[in-house]
């Protein structure tokens, strides 16, 4: 039999299909699966359900928000802070999406909230060029965009919020040297440095350490990742007798430092003081509570602050254009207040 | 063409058509007019324009795996061309045609090298490309010096403010038409290919290629300057997609592409071109690339999360060819 029969092809393909239509169906009512807390909330999605009903007072608004990879802790708790910070509004309905660290799709995904006409774009972009016209084009269709984190080139967005990489460091070092009395050799573990993050949190923190006798007697570019940092730590604790405090970009790798410290066996991680940055709650913060880290320096996510912005802008409110967040610190005296800001 | 093709293509628009069908009950509404935003016009044209970039790969392999071949590198090869315009316009100061065509270029000479460890050094496609896939990479790294190229990246980059107006023209649609050139280009290649394989003797090659090496040279073919020709043809449309790329991005990654040689063979074989060669077409890929580019849509409107997602492209793809492979076995 070399024909089949058409009708009995096209039968399986519908089945086929039949098939993945209740896939498709079924997928989005399930659980975000993964990172807890991670925002990722398709149940408010359901088919038909993002059309807002009029422009009566006391209406819902809905906001789509695009993050570039959610691969990242700090990213996830940007999401829960935007999902915190918009819980307390119930006429807020925000749709969330992981772009997955590739910027087409992160394109797609703002057209797609231009699509649907949504009230308010936030989006926190993977790189900027690629998605300078994307936002451009949502602001032309008449759709505010807030962007976190990382700009967009020009000045076609509604409202920009981010930290400030360079005060970080700056704190970071002027804390270092006020404990360590203005001087002491300290290893400076980098994260990528052809990131901007991580060029300005070098750059702060050696204006912060300026005028002390603070020396950095080595400095390696761990890329972000702890067991680069670890690794590189061993060979650095191998080759120096003397050590007074680790400087790492983020808490993974301070994290990573204490623990080759620890591992050498002389007890080297208890006189060391190390220092990280981002103070996300289960990472940095965490290990300043348990004593791992002196002290670590909060990089914001903006995700509260996002959700405050786009209520002003939905109100028809006038907002700042660039908001740049201050930091906290967290050491073992205060962690337990939350910090303090600085 | 045989009744089983007949069939076949049948069966794509079946597809094809359930998949739109799927679309339009299963995607949102749009807040004003109350429509599923699947069926508006401009999403349409969106999704022609998010996909222009698979669309030329997957016209550029279905010529490869019609002929029985495999091409790996069109990713790396969209890579580095995106690389070496942007270098060319933006760093350089290139005009556009003069630095399309060095792209271009760029792009059949990486084939050629292609075809010819295949035909003249007996290579097989997958190891060769593999090859090449590795060397396109790495020359899109080393011209750029590693870093993505973009206005002021480094200091000595001719323009310094932004990119060519041409650019943003890609990615925007033509007034009247309503769709972006980038799309145009695309949909422009895939009907002239499809002629090309439908009318000239070219195309009857490839499909006697495909179908029997063997007997097509015995039957007088020249089989290696048709397989060589089929390789640069097909880096060619991967350089196409890596000017695509590079004005969408507006930057030129030499990252990019990884990873899109794979989505290119899978829209060709959801489509129904045969990877074991000579059965298939232009118009197959063109709804293969349709029905990839609709699902991916479908779950993006609806924001399905990524493991549902990752599954689900998953039992597409393998009963496509679940679905070739009894068609095979009933010849």
């Amino acid at each position: 039999m070399r024909v089949q029969n058409p009708a009995r092809r096209a039968c399986r393909a519908a089945v086929v299909l039949a098939a993945l239509a209740g896939i498709a169906g079924c997928g989005p009512k399930q659980a975000p699966a993964g990172g807890g807390a991670t925002g990722g909330s398709p149940a408010t999605t359901g088919a038909g359900s993002s059309a807002s009903g009029g422009g009566a007072p006391g209406r819902k608004f809905v906001i789509g928000m695009s993050q570039c990879n959610l691969g990242e802790p700090w990213r996830v708790q940007m999401n829960a802070d935007i999902k915190a910070a918009a819980a307390e509004h119930p006429e807020l309905q925000v749709l969330y999406k992981d772009a997955q660290n590739r910027s087409e799709t992160q394109q797609n995904q703002v057209r797609e909230f231009v699509q649907q006409k949504v009230d308010l774009i936030i989006i926190s972009p993977k790189e900027s060029r690629p998605l300078t016209r994307p936002v451009a084009d949502a602001m032309d269709a008449g759709i505010p965009v807030i962007v976190l984190d990382r700009k967009v080139e020009g000045d076609k967005y509604t409202c920009f919020i981010g930290g400030d990489n360079v005060k970080i460091g700056r704190e970071a070092g002027e804390y270092l040297a006020r404990t360590m009395g203005g001087q002491g050799k300290i290893v400076e573990i980098k994260g990528l440095m052809t990131s901007t993050p991580a060029q300005e949190r070098h750059e702060g923190f050696l204006q912060g350490i300026k005028g002390s006798f603070i020396e950095i007697i080595a400095d390696v570019d761990a890329q972000w990742l702890e067991p680069n940092a670890q690794r590189e730590m061993n060979s650095i604790l191998a080759r120096y007798a003397k050590i007074d405090a680790v400087y790492a970009h983020n808490d993974p790798s301070a994290h990573g430092a204490y623990m080759a410290a620890k591992q050498e066996g002389r007890g080297r991680e208890k006189t060391i003081k190390f220092i990280g940055i981002d103070a996300l709650p289960d990472e940095g913060v965490r290990y300043v509570r348990q004593g791992i880290l002196t002290a670590t320096f909060q990089y914001p996510t903006g995700g509260k602050e996002a959700i405050e912005t786009a209520l002003k802008i939905l109100k028809g409110e006038t907002v700042e254009k660039n908001v740049i967040l201050g930091t906290r610190i967290f050491t073992k005296q205060n962690v337990d207040r939350g910090g303090e800001p600085l | 063409m045989t009744a089983l093709e007949r069939i076949n293509r049948w069966r794509g628009l079946v597809a094809f058509f359930l998949v739109f069908v799927l679309g339009c009950l299963f995607t949102p509404r749009a807040a004003d007019t109350g429509m599923p935003i699947f069926l508006s016009w401009r999403t349409q044209l969106d999704i022609l324009f998010e996909n222009c970039e698979y669309g030329l790969l997957a016209t550029g392999m279905t010529l490869v795996i019609l002929a029985g071949g495999i091409d790996l590198s069109v990713g790396s090869v969209l890579g580095f061309a995106a690389t070496l315009f942007a270098l060319l316009t933006v760093g350089h100061g290139w005009g556009i045609p003069a630095a399309s065509l060095t792209v271009v270029a760029a792009g059949l000479l990486a084939g050629v090298v292609n075809g010819v460890l295949i035909a003249r050094f007996r290579m097989q496609p997958f190891v060769a490309t593999l090859a090449m896939m590795t060397a396109a990479r790495g020359f899109a790294k080393l011209i750029s010096g590693g870093i993505k190229v973009q206005p002021a990246a480094q200091p000595w980059y001719a323009l310094q403010e932004n990119t060519p107006e041409f650019f943003s023209w890609m990615t925007r649609a033509l007034p009247g038409i309503g769709i972006q050139p980038a799309a145009l280009l695309f949909l422009v290649s895939i009907a002239v290919m499809a002629t090309v394989v439908g009318r000239c003797a070219y195309g009857r090659k490839l499909y006697a290629i495909g179908g029997n090496e063997e007997a097509a040279r015995l039957s007088g073919i020249r089989v290696g300057p048709a397989k060589i020709a089929t390789y640069a043809l097909c880096a060619g449309f991967a350089a196409m997609a890596g000017i695509v790329n590079a004005t969408r991005q507006d930057i030129g990654d030499p990252e990019a592409g990884a990873t899109f040689e794979l989505d290119a063979i899978a829209a060709v074989v959801i489509g129904g071109t045969s990877l074991s060669g000579g059965q298939g077409g232009m118009s197959f890929t063109l709804v293969g690339v349709l029905i990839v580019a609709y699902i991916n849509k479908i779950l993006s409107l609806r924001g399905v999360e990524l493991p549902q997602r990752m599954i689900i492209q998953a039992v597409i793809i393998a009963v496509a060819v679940l679905i070739q492979r009894r068609k095979g076995g009933a010849s």
